[in-house]
């Protein structure tokens, strides 16, 4: 009759760790940790070819043409860069440094004065054309956008030094918004109907 | 003295393991916490560019284009697909895509972000096709996917 009140006995956990291990190395495998990188960038609005095209008004001097042909050579204006020209140095590489020229030089681009935040600023209202021939391989043209994207943060980085005493990625959120908007990434992606006129 | 070596004999005791369960479980929390799933096979292989200025992109509002090799491409061809989720499709599909893709994700087209998964061997031409289809669908934030510079 005593035997009738004999506890339960223990489950035996000793394969515990063994059913772990198999949980832990199913999720190891199925793991991806990648995160997604990108350079942003925002598109014209789409305008039906059948209306007036109203082209924004932008004074030539203000304007950068970056040109990149077939063979991955670069014009800037009326100069010649190769690759090479791509490769960074210490802050700049030449095309970026050329770029980061055209919007800090005052005899270079129009400075127009903005508000940002509470304080008023004098930014360039400089714009970079960037036009790339059918054939240009995608990965000249990032190496490209990259070096222009370089010379706009740092010119980003200037404005900000002055506005907040900081640099551009160290600003809060409600700043960085501020400063986005006064200082765009002014780049302008031709469409391809612009590259057949010569 | 005779006790003294038999004190000297005495057999290092076994490694207890009976935490080891407890460490393996946390290993496993944080992989469980951490992993996220692959949501789409790809079918065309993109080898992406490097770049230097590139941002994190927030996954919330994130809609993908491929465009690359097809996998089962026969040998020689060389001729870049666009996988669009996890189906190939054609420049002319983007736009019905874009409309899907805002449906399923419940946000407006406007909000979405658009990455650009583009091999390094394309050419600027096939981009601009797929840009100027994002223009007519109303989705112009985009991203060029891209590594960073080692």
């Amino acid at each position: 009759m005593a035997k009738k009140k004999k506890k339960a006995g223990e489950i035996n956990s000793s394969s515990m760790a063994d059913i772990a291990f198999l949980l832990l190395i199913f999720f190891l495998v199925t793991t991806t940790m990648d995160v997604d990188t990108g350079m942003k960038r925002t598109l014209p609005k789409w305008i039906d070819t059948t209306e007036q095209q109203n082209d924004v008004d932008v004074n030539e001097r203000n304007v950068l043409k970056v040109n990149v042909s077939r063979s991955g050579m670069i014009m800037v204006g009326t100069d010649e860069y190769t690759s090479a020209d791509l490769r960074r140095g210490a802050r700049h590489s030449r095309l970026s440094q050329e770029v980061y020229n055209f919007l800090t030089m005052p005899d270079r681009s129009v400075k127009e004065p903005k508000e940002i935040g509470t304080t008023k600023c004098d930014v360039s209202k400089g714009l970079v054309s960037l036009k790339a021939d059918d054939e240009t391989k995608y990965k000249v043209y990032l190496q490209v956008q990259d070096e222009l994207t370089h010379a706009f943060n740092l010119y980003r980085d200037d404005i900000s030094m002055q506005v907040y005493g900081k640099k551009y990625d160290e600003l809060d959120e409600i700043q960085g918004t501020a400063l986005r908007k006064a200082v765009p990434m002014s780049i302008s992606e031709a469409e391809p109907n612009d590259q057949t006129k010569k | 003295m005779a006790v003294m070596a038999k004190k000297g004999k005495k057999e290092v005791p076994a490694l207890s393991t009976s935490s080891l369960p407890d460490i393996i479980f946390m290993l496993l929390f944080f992989f469980m916490a951490a992993t996220t799933m692959r949501e789409t096979e790809p079918m065309v292989t993109v080898s992406m560019p490097e770049a230097h200025e590139i941002t994190e992109l927030d996954k919330k509002n994130l809609v993908n284009i491929w465009m690359g090799k097809p996998l089962n491409a026969a040998k020689g061809e060389d001729a870049l697909k666009i996988q669009l989720n996890d189906q190939t499709g054609d420049v002319e599909d983007i736009q019905n895509f874009i409309a899907a893709s805002a449906v399923t994700k419940k946000m407006d087209v406007g909000a979405m972000v658009v990455n650009l998964r583009v091999d390094e061997g394309a050419t600027v031409g096939k981009l601009t096709a797929v840009k100027q289809e994002l223009r007519k669908a109303d989705a112009l934030n985009i991203s060029y996917a891209a590594k960073a510079t080692n």
